[in-house]
């Protein structure tokens, strides 16, 4: 039933544009391990010090050994179709042949960085059930095979789920309603997720970046810092506010561009597709991803908004499927900015049982979080400052604002923060200026803990901990009672329930 | 006790709760070998300390000397004391579906793994601990690294069975489900 105009059982390279994707993959993992090297030999070349002659030659040496790697990469590297399975061969110093039957083969997702896009090929990625080394990929392979080669895994890998396979798996291979557009993002759309980054974060990373490149650069930061200061001195002193005020519009500026940036080259005409088996995302302007999400892998969703997002009454969602590798640990989670609650509601319908999706009690934590909030983040710090008076003086009294700071942070964390169960699912809301919340199905957790501080256990209270393939949930600050009840209940629930939590 | 969560089809009182569980406290050779790993840290500590004070170039010998062994003898006596004092706290108890084990003297700790989500099991042994002839069982989950199960401390001929007995319940409840 598919025609094929691919042999897929002669072990073939792959097209000669791989060699030059597996060179800039290569260059960019050097780059990345050595970058202060390559930074400290552009900018000292000027000098010409033996020093910097051994560091050129050593970076001339990763070049070398990085075009040679991908050459050889290449050339070692086949693929082909063997006994219902797909064999992949490489290796350059050491040979390793990675075989893996079709029937355990998830879901197969391409995806493209500009230059796949540039030369029409994708680079395709194989996923599968299985405990370890589940993830094979291939670089490069051109568009129309790679399409070609998925039709005809899947369809084989049908074929024998239905001579062997279980009903269930019948059920799901048999499937072929077509996917349903849930969400696009519109440029509109994408415009107002970039404004309601979380810009103090990109403020953040470029700190940073700054931060350690300077310290790269010069070796003596503090050098640096005060020549630079010193020769602004005379200007800041009478300009003091300006110079302030100034630098504060362009540091917000520059953070606000960079999200906005970054959410572009993310997020750039982002698509979900809804199936009666999974979700399927497609997102990214330069690197073009696509990801599948097969419902039975979802061990948790999550829904947050922060207040400029709340006005535009739009959600980031998260979908954390149940990862085999710790590696992948990230790549599970995948974030949909810009969800509308409608369209999250019709992920939720989809991924848990819809009957017990009803609105419950919520439980909310003991209000002695508050204070254990002022004592930490607002008492303890302020007392440090105070008794650093004789180094910073007057300053001290600045650092006591943290104190009424503390006392906001501590109502708002406790309004905020509850939990909601019935039989099946389990819900943690949490948040202080945003709002975030979790949902899990219980025969999902892997592990129950119970956790109790020297000040918990005098006031009778404790936190419990529930661990699922693809993240933690946990619930501070309740009753003792409450949390062995808990504890009590969701042990049962999970060591009772016969369904696969994957 | 009053039910929280009258939502449920079971009321978490009735089922059987933690206070009839026995729970077995560890090999007492274990608080040896945490001793004598700690004592053998130290003494690298002060090794390390007297390396740093002899070899560079320090200008007052003495006060450095008083500084750096005061804070390491503070550090290992409250050090000692936790392991001592926090060594009762280590229990593990078997049920007929999940293990569990406590920890924590001042930050105390139950953790639960149910056995038809165990992964696999596996024994550790360190050199100390091989002389004392004790062992290490470690539980893998789903859940990753912080949910995984470490139970020091047990006997090489216990830590065996039990292990087996782990694998074995993990095989039944798990061929159960299907």
């Amino acid at each position: 039933m598919v025609q094929n105009d691919h042999d897929f059982s002669i072990p073939t390279r792959q097209p000669s544009v791989a060699i030059g994707i597996i060179l800039i993959k290569f260059v960019r993992m050097t780059v990345r391990a050595i970058w202060p090297l390559l930074l400290s030999f552009f900018i000292g070349r000027r000098a010409g010090s033996t020093f910097e002659d051994v560091v050129g030659y050593l970076v001339l040496g990763f070049a070398a050994f990085n075009l040679i790697g991908s050459i050889l990469t290449y050339f070692r590297f086949y693929y082909y179709i063997k006994d219902n399975a797909i064999v992949l061969d490489k290796g350059v110093l050491k040979k390793t042949r990675t075989n893996i039957p079709f029937e355990r083969i998830q879901t197969i997702n391409f995806s493209q960085n500009l230059l796949h896009r540039l030369f029409n090929v994708v680079s395709v990625e194989i996923d599968s059930a299985g405990a370890n080394k589940s993830e094979i990929s291939i670089d490069a392979l051109s568009k129309e095979e790679a399409i070609a080669l998925r039709e005809y895994i899947m369809a084989e890998k049908e074929q024998i789920i239905n001579e062997i396979g279980t009903e269930e798996e019948k059920e799901i291979s048999a499937d072929k309603s077509p996917s349903e557009l849930l969400l696009h993002l519109t440029p509109f759309d994408l415009l107002k997720v970039g404004v309601s980054q979380n810009h103090l974060r990109s403020m953040g990373i470029i700190f940073a970046f700054v931060f350690t490149t300077i310290n790269e650069l010069t070796n003596d930061i503090g050098d640096f810092l005060s020549d630079q200061f010193t020769q602004f001195e005379s200007y800041a002193v009478h300009n003091t506010l300006f110079a302030f005020l100034f630098s504060a519009v362009l540091v917000i500026i520059i953070s606000f561009l960079f999200s906005l940036g970054n959410s572009v080259l993310k997020y750039y005409d982002l698509k979900l597709w809804m199936g009666k088996n999974g979700l399927k995302l497609v997102r990214g302007l330069l690197n073009r991803e696509e990801v599948t999400i097969n419902k039975n892998k979802v061990q948790m969703v999550s829904w947050s908004t922060n207040p400029i997002r709340k006005f535009f009454k739009m959600y980031t969602l998260q979908i954390a499927q149940a990862s085999s590798t710790e590696v992948n640990a990230q790549k599970s989670k995948i974030n949909v900015p810009g969800s509308y609650k409608k369209q999250i509601s019709r992920v939720i319908n989809m991924v848990f049982p819809s009957e017990y999706l009803g609105t419950e009690v919520k439980h909310s934590i003991s209000s002695a979080v508050k204070q254990r909030i002022v004592l930490f983040y607002g008492i303890l710090p302020s007392l440090v400052s105070l008794s650093l008076w004789f180094l910073i003086e007057e300053a001290a009294f600045y650092f006591l604002l943290i104190l009424p700071l503390s006392v906001f942070l501590g109502r708002a964390y406790y309004k905020k923060r509850s939990y909601e169960i019935n039989e099946e699912l389990i819900r943690s809301n949490s948040g202080i200026v945003g709002t975030e919340n979790v949902l899990t199905q219980i025969h999902k957790i892997q592990a129950v803990k119970v956790k109790q501080s020297w000040y918990q256990r005098r006031k009778q209270l404790a936190t419990i901990e529930l661990y699922t393939a693809a993240g933690e949930m946990s619930i501070p600050f309740i009753t003792l009672n409450e949390a062995l009840q808990l504890e009590n209940f969701i042990l049962y629930r999970i060591e009772t329930d016969k369904r696969e939590w994957m | 006790m009053t039910n929280h969560f009258e939502n449920l089809s079971v009321n978490p009182n009735e089922l059987p709760g933690l206070e009839e569980i026995d729970f077995k406290p560890i090999d007492p050779n274990y608080l040896k070998v945490s001793l004598i790993s700690s004592t053998l840290f130290f003494i690298l500590l002060i090794g390390g300390a007297i390396a740093v004070l002899e070899l560079g170039d320090i200008e007052e010998k003495l006060n450095g000397y008083i500084i750096s062994m005061s804070s390491i003898v503070v550090l290992a006596a409250i050090n000692i004391t936790i392991t001592i004092l926090g060594f009762k706290k280590k229990q593990y108890a078997l049920r007929q579906r999940d293990i569990i084990y406590t920890k924590g003297l001042i930050w105390s700790m139950r953790t639960t793994v149910p056995f038809n989500r165990i992964q696999h099991a596996e024994l550790k042994q360190g050199p100390i601990e091989r002389i004392y002839k004790i062992n290490s069982l470690k539980l893998f989950t789903a859940g990753g690294q912080s949910s995984d199960l470490v139970i020091p401390g047990l006997p090489d001929k216990e830590a065996l069975s039990m292990k087996d007995f782990v694998l074995k319940k993990t095989e039944e409840d798990g061929t159960e489900r299907s």
